[in-house]
C-alpha cells in the first residue's frame, strides 16, 4: 500500500495544527511556547506571564483547535463521499441542502429568547442540527422514485429545496433586525465558542459519520461505473447510497451546527486530493478527511491573525485563499484524466 | 447452466418482456438477436438484476447441485453467479485498467474491498485471457473503444463466475475488433465452460460464433435453436420489417444474412 | 491502509484533547472575583468593602467581593457609562466600536462587529467583562467558560432603565456617588427639555433616516426604538410610529404622503448629507426638502444607550424647536 500521500497528508495536518496552538492575537514567544511545554510534560505549575500563555493556549486555542480540526476532516471527508455519490466535480457537502437547513434552523433559533443556560445555549446549533438532517430526509423522500432514488432527483430536490430554505432563512432575517448581525456571523462561519463544549457535543456524530465514510471507499469506486454495474458487482447499490449519504450528512451538519457554512473545503479538498493521489476512494476519503481538517485549521489561522485582534469570518478566508490555490494545483497537474 | 422460466418484467404498467423462458448449457454461447426495443438489453439487466422480475424464475443449475432461483439472492450472492459485460459506455476515466478488473473480485471480497494475493492472481489471468495485460497501468480515459471492450471483459472473467452476460459488446467496435472480441469470447466459453447469453444486433456475427441463437422480438422469444434454424428468411423477414436474403456462408458452415430483395 | 490513517488521526485528536485539559468551569451562577478579599482593615480608599450582589440582564447572579478594577467593555455603550461615570480609569479594554470619549480611545481593542478575540480580552487579565445588548449569550457563555467574570447590561427601553445601568455600573466600579450625580445631571437637562417643550403645541413631523442604501425604500426608526421615544420627548412626531419593527422599511410613496416637516439623517456617518437627499429622485416634491429642513445628525447620539442619550435629545430638541433651544 502508498504509504507516502498518508505521510504527507498527516505531516500537512501536524503543521497546521501546531500553527493553529502557536498563533494567535496574543504572541506567545516561542521561547515561552517551549518553556510551557516542557512545564506540561513536568506536571509543574506555571506562574505569570506564563500562567496566562498556559491558560490561553489549553482553554482558548486546543479546543478551537480541536474543533475547528473536526469540521474541516467532516467538511473534506463528505465532501469526497458527495463527489462519489454524485459522481460530479461539482458535488459538495451542502449539495442536497444540509446548509441551509441548518441556517433555517439556526435562524429560527436565533428569533427566540431564551434563557440563559445549558439548553438555552444549545438551542441555536441544536436547530441547525435538527434542521439540517430534516432537510436532507425531506430531500430524501422528494427524491425517491419507487424504490429507487436516482441521483439526478436528488440534486434537484436538493437545489430547489435548498432554495426555498434560503429565501426563507433571509425573510426571517430581514423581519428580526436585531439579530442579523448574530444571522450573519452564524452564516458565515467560524468557531467562536469557546471551551470543549461544542468539541464534545459534535464528537460522536462525528465518529459515527466519518467512521461509516471511511470505510465506504470500495462501495464509492464501484458506483463511479454507475448504478448498474455497481450492483452487477455484487453492491447493493440503494443501501449503500443511503447509507453513505446518512452517514455523509450527518457528519456535516454536525460540523456545520457550531461552525456556521463554511464553502470551498468540501468541494476542493477532495479535487486537489484527487489530482495528486488518485481517484480511489478507499484512499481519496481518508486523505480529504486529514486534508479538510489541516486546510480548514490553516484558513482558521489566517482568519484570525490577518486582521489582529479582529476575526474574519472563516468563511471568506476559504473562498479568497481555497479558490486560486485549487487553480494553481489544477494548472500544474500533469494528467488530464484526473476526475 | 442457466436457465430462465417464465421471466416477465414490466416497466410500471408497460409489459416489456412476456414470459420468457431461455436454457443456456455450459460451454455455450447463445446470442439473443432481435430489432431495437425488442427487449434485449431489458432481458440482460433483468437476469442481471438490476430490474426486478415480475414473474418467473431464473435458475442458475450446476452438476452435482440444487438448483438456485438468483432472483433469491442478494446482488453479492447473483454476482458470484454471473457476471455482466456492459456496452462499452461512459467510463471513469480515472481508474487504471488494472484497478478496473481488480473491482471484478468484489463479489469474493470482504466489504471494504480488500484485496489479496489470489485476488490478484486471478486479475492477471483475466487480463491475459483477453490479451490486455499490457494495458493494465494505463487510465481507462485513455483507452481506445476495442480495448476498453475487452478490458470489460477481463473485469467480468475476474468476477469467476459460471455465467457471463454480454449486453451488446460490439455495438462501438470496429470490424477487426468486433471479430476478435467474438473470437476471444468464444475460445473463453469453451476454455472455461461458461454459460454465455450475449445479446447481438450483427446477425452475422451471431451466426459465425454462437452456438445456439434465440429471436427476440416485441418482448418475446419468437424462436430459438441453432443459427440454420433461427437465421430464416421468413423468421428474420418478418422480426425486422425488411426484406432479406439467407445464403449458405461461402466458408463457414453457417448462414449468411443479407438485406435486400434478390 | 485506512485502519492506518485512522489510527494516527486518533493519536493526533488524543494528543489535541489530552494536552493538559485545565477542567473548565460549567456554567457557574456565581463567579469568583479575580482579585483575593481584602480585609477591611488595610482599606485607605473611601471605597466600599461589602460584597457587591447583583443580578444582570441575563437573570445571572453576579458576586463581586469588591468594586471592580480592571473591566472590559465590549459595547460601545458601556464604554460611555464607564467613563461617564468617572470610571474611566478602571477600563482596561472595549471594543473596537468604542470611539467615545476621545480617551477611550487609547485602549486596547478585543474585536467587534465581526467577531471578538478571546485571547485578547484574557491576556487583560480583567476581573469584570461588561457586555450590553449587542454582545451575544453564546459571547456570554464563552467568556464564562474561561472563568471570567460577566456582566450582562440589558438595553434600556426607557430613559429610567438608561438611569438603572448608570446605577448598576456605579455600584460595579465603586463610583455610586458620581453616577448619582450624572443621574440627577441628566434629569435636570431632560427636566429642562420637557418644562420647554410643554407649552409648544406645535409638534412638527419627524422622519429620522437610518439607511437609504436603496431611496426608494428606505428604513427609519419604527416605535418602541429609543430614537422613537426621544423624537417624542423632544416634541416631534415620529413617522415611524405607524410602521411596524424597529427598523422599519418605509417606501417612497408613503414618505411623500406623510410629507415630514423635518428630515434627519442618521445615516450622516454613512456620506449622506443634505445635498445628496435633495439629488434623489422622486425627493424633490417633499417639504422638508424644499424648505431646506434636512439636517445630518450624530446616529450614536441616539442609538447608544447610555449618558449621551440625553445630549441627542437636547440636539433633536434644537433641531425640531429652534426657536426655544438656543
Amino acid at each position: 500500500m502508498k504509504i507516502r500521500p498518508y505521510l504527507y497528508t498527516l505531516l500537512f495536518l501536524i503543521v497546521a495544527v501546531f500553527l493553529s496552538i502557536a498563533i494567535g492575537s496574543v504572541f506567545i514567544p516561542p521561547a515561552e511556547l517551549g518553556r510551557i511545554l516542557i512545564g506540561w510534560l513536568k506536571g509543574a505549575a506555571f506562574s505569570e506571564p506564563l500562567k496566562t500563555f498556559a491558560f490561553i493556549l489549553t482553554d482558548i486555542r486546543l479546543p478551537r483547535t480541536a474543533l475547528v480540526l473536526l469540521t474541516g476532516a467532516a467538511l473534506g471527508g463528505s465532501g469526497a463521499a458527495y463527489q462519489g455519490l454524485f459522481r460530479n466535480p461539482l458535488a459538495d457537502p451542502y449539495l442536497i441542502g444540509v446548509a441551509s437547513g441548518a441556517g433555517l434552523g439556526a435562524v429560527l433559533a436565533m428569533s427566540v429568547k431564551w434563557p440563559y443556560s445549558f439548553w438555552g445555549l444549545m438551542a441555536v446549533p441544536g436547530a441547525a442540527f435538527i434542521c439540517a438532517l430534516l432537510t436532507v430526509f425531506l430531500v430524501y423522500s422528494l427524491a425517491r422514485v419507487g424504490k429507487t432514488v436516482p441521483t439526478t432527483n436528488l440534486i434537484l430536490a436538493g437545489v430547489a429545496f435548498g432554495s426555498f430554505a434560503t429565501a426563507l432563512t433571509t425573510y426571517l432575517m430581514l423581519r428580526s433586525t436585531g439579530e442579523l448581525h448574530r444571522a450573519i456571523a452564524w452564516l458565515n462561519g467560524g468557531a467562536s465558542q469557546a471551551g470543549w463544549g461544542p468539541v464534545l457535543t459534535v464528537l460522536p456524530y462525528l465518529a459515527i459519520g466519518l467512521g461509516i465514510l471511511l470505510l465506504s471507499g470500495h462501495a464509492l469506486n464501484l458506483m463511479q461505473f454507475g448504478d448498474d454495474q455497481a450492483q452487477q458487482m455484487g453492491l447493493p447499490v440503494m443501501r449503500a447510497r443511503t447509507l453513505i449519504l446518512l452517514a455523509a450528512s450527518l457528519a456535516t451538519a454536525a460540523a456545520v451546527s457550531f461552525s456556521g457554512v463554511i464553502g470551498f473545503i468540501g468541494l476542493i479538498v477532495p479535487h486537489v486530493m484527487r489530482l495528486w493521489f488518485g481517484a480511489d476512494y478507499r484512499r481519496l476519503l481518508p486523505l480529504s478527511l486529514i486534508g479538510g481538517a489541516g486546510a480548514l485549521l490553516l484558513a482558521d489561522v489566517i482568519a484570525r491573525s490577518v486582521m489582529s485582534p479582529q476575526e474574519l469570518p472563516v468563511g471568506i478566508v476559504t473562498a479568497l485563499v481555497g479558490a486560486p490555490f485549487f487553480l494553481w494545483v489544477l494548472r500544474r497537474a500533469k494528467n488530464q484524466g484526473y476526475w | 447452466m442457466l436457465k430462465i422460466e417464465g421471466l416477465t418484467v414490466s416497466y410500471g404498467p408497460r409489459r416489456v418482456l412476456h414470459n420468457i423462458s431461455l436454457e443456456i448449457n455450459s460451454g455455450e454461447v447463445l446470442a439473443l438477436i432481435g430489432p431495437n426495443g425488442a427487449g434485449k438489453s431489458t432481458l440482460v439487466r433483468a437476469v442481471s438484476g438490476v430490474i426486478p422480475a415480475e414473474n418467473g424464475s431464473i435458475c442458475r443449475n450446476d452438476l452435482n447441485r440444487p438448483s438456485v432461483d438468483l432472483i433469491s439472492l442478494s446482488p453479492m450472492q447473483r454476482a458470484r453467479s454471473l457476471a455482466v459485460v456492459p456496452q462499452a459506455g461512459s467510463m471513469p476515466p480515472a481508474f487504471t485498467v488494472w484497478e478496473t478488473v481488480l473491482m471484478g473480485r468484489t463479489p469474493h471480497l470482504n466489504f471494504l474491498g480488500q484485496v489479496s494475493a489470489k485476488d490478484e492472481v486471478i486479475a492477471r489471468l483475466a487480463l491475459q485471457k483477453v490479451d490486455a495485460l499490457d494495458l493494465s497501468e494505463r487510465r481507462v480515459g485513455e483507452l481506445s473503444g476495442g480495448e476498453w471492450q475487452r478490458v470489460l471483459l477481463a473485469r467480468a472473467l475476474a468476477q469467476s463466475t459460471p455465467i457471463l452476460l454480454l449486453d451488446e459488446p460490439t455495438s462501438n467496435l470496429d470490424l477487426h475488433y468486433q471479430v476478435s472480441f467474438m473470437e476471444t469470447l468464444s475460445s473463453l466459453t469453451r476454455q472455461d465452460n461458461l454459460a454465455v447469453l450475449v445479446a447481438l444486433h450483427d446477425l452475422n456475427l451471431a451466426a459465425r460464433y454462437a452456438d445456439r441463437v434465440a429471436l427476440l422480438v416485441d418482448g418475446e422469444i419468437k424462436a430459438k435453436g441453432t443459427p440454420g434454424q433461427v437465421l430464416t428468411q421468413e423468421l428474420i423477414s418478418t422480426a425486422y420489417h425488411l426484406p432479406v436474403q439467407v445464403i449458405p456462408h461461402p466458408f463457414a458452415d453457417v448462414p449468411l444474412v443479407l438485406p435486400g430483395k434478390k | 491502509m485506512f485502519r492506518k490513517s485512522i489510527f494516527a488521526l486518533l493519536i493526533l485528536l488524543l494528543l489535541a484533547a489530552c494536552g493538559p485539559t485545565r477542567t473548565s468551569t460549567p456554567v457557574k451562577v456565581t463567579t469568583e472575583p479575580a482579585a483575593t478579599v481584602i480585609p477591611s482593615a488595610t482599606f485607605t480608599t473611601t471605597r466600599s468593602t461589602t460584597s457587591i450582589t447583583l443580578t444582570d440582564g441575563l437573570n445571572r447572579t453576579v458576586t463581586l467581593a469588591s468594586p471592580v478594577q480592571r473591566v472590559v467593555s465590549l459595547a460601545p455603550s458601556n464604554t460611555e457609562i464607564l467613563f461617564g461615570i468617572g470610571a474611566g480609569a478602571q477600563v482596561v479594554g472595549r471594543d473596537e466600536s468604542s470611539d467615545y470619549p476621545a480617551e477611550a480611545l487609547s485602549l486596547p481593542t478585543s474585536g467587534g462587529y465581526s467577531g471578538f478575540n478571546l485571547e485578547a480580552i484574557v491576556a487583560l487579565h480583567p476581573d469584570l467583562v461588561l457586555v450590553g445588548g449587542i454582545n451575544t449569550p453564546e459571547m456570554v457563555a464563552s467568556l464564562e467558560k474561561l472563568g471570567l467574570t460577566v456582566y450582562f447590561l440589558p438595553n434600556p427601553a426607557t430613559l429610567e432603565e438608561m438611569y438603572t445601568n448608570l446605577e448598576t455600573v456605579g455600584t460595579l466600579t465603586g463610583h455610586t456617588a458620581e453616577a448619582t450625580a450624572l443621574e440627577d445631571s441628566l434629569k435636570v437637562r431632560v427636566a429642562t427639555v420637557d418644562e420647554k417643550i410643554l407649552p409648544i403645541s406645535y409638534r412638527p413631523t419627524v422622519y429620522y433616516e437610518l439607511d437609504a442604501t436603496d431611496p426608494t425604500k428606505p428604513y427609519t426608526t419604527g416605535p418602541g426604538s429609543f430614537v422613537d421615544l426621544l423624537i417624542a420627548r423632544a416634541g416631534g412626531l415620529n413617522i415611524g410610529a405607524q410602521l411596524k419593527g424597529e427598523w422599519a422599511q418605509i417606501s417612497l410613496e408613503q414618505l411623500v404622503v406623510a410629507n415630514p416637516a423635518i428630515i434627519i439623517l442618521g445615516d450622516a456617518a454613512y456620506g449622506e448629507t443634505p445635498e445628496k437627499v435633495a439629488q434623489r429622485p422622486g425627493w424633490g416634491t417633499l417639504t422638508a426638502i424644499q424648505t431646506g429642513q434636512v439636517f445630518p445628525f450624530d446616529d450614536n447620539l441616539v442609538s447608544r444607550p447610555g449618558p449621551r442619550l440625553v445630549d441627542g435629545l437636547e440636539a433633536l430638541a434644537k433641531l425640531l424647536h429652534p426657536g426655544v433651544f438656543k
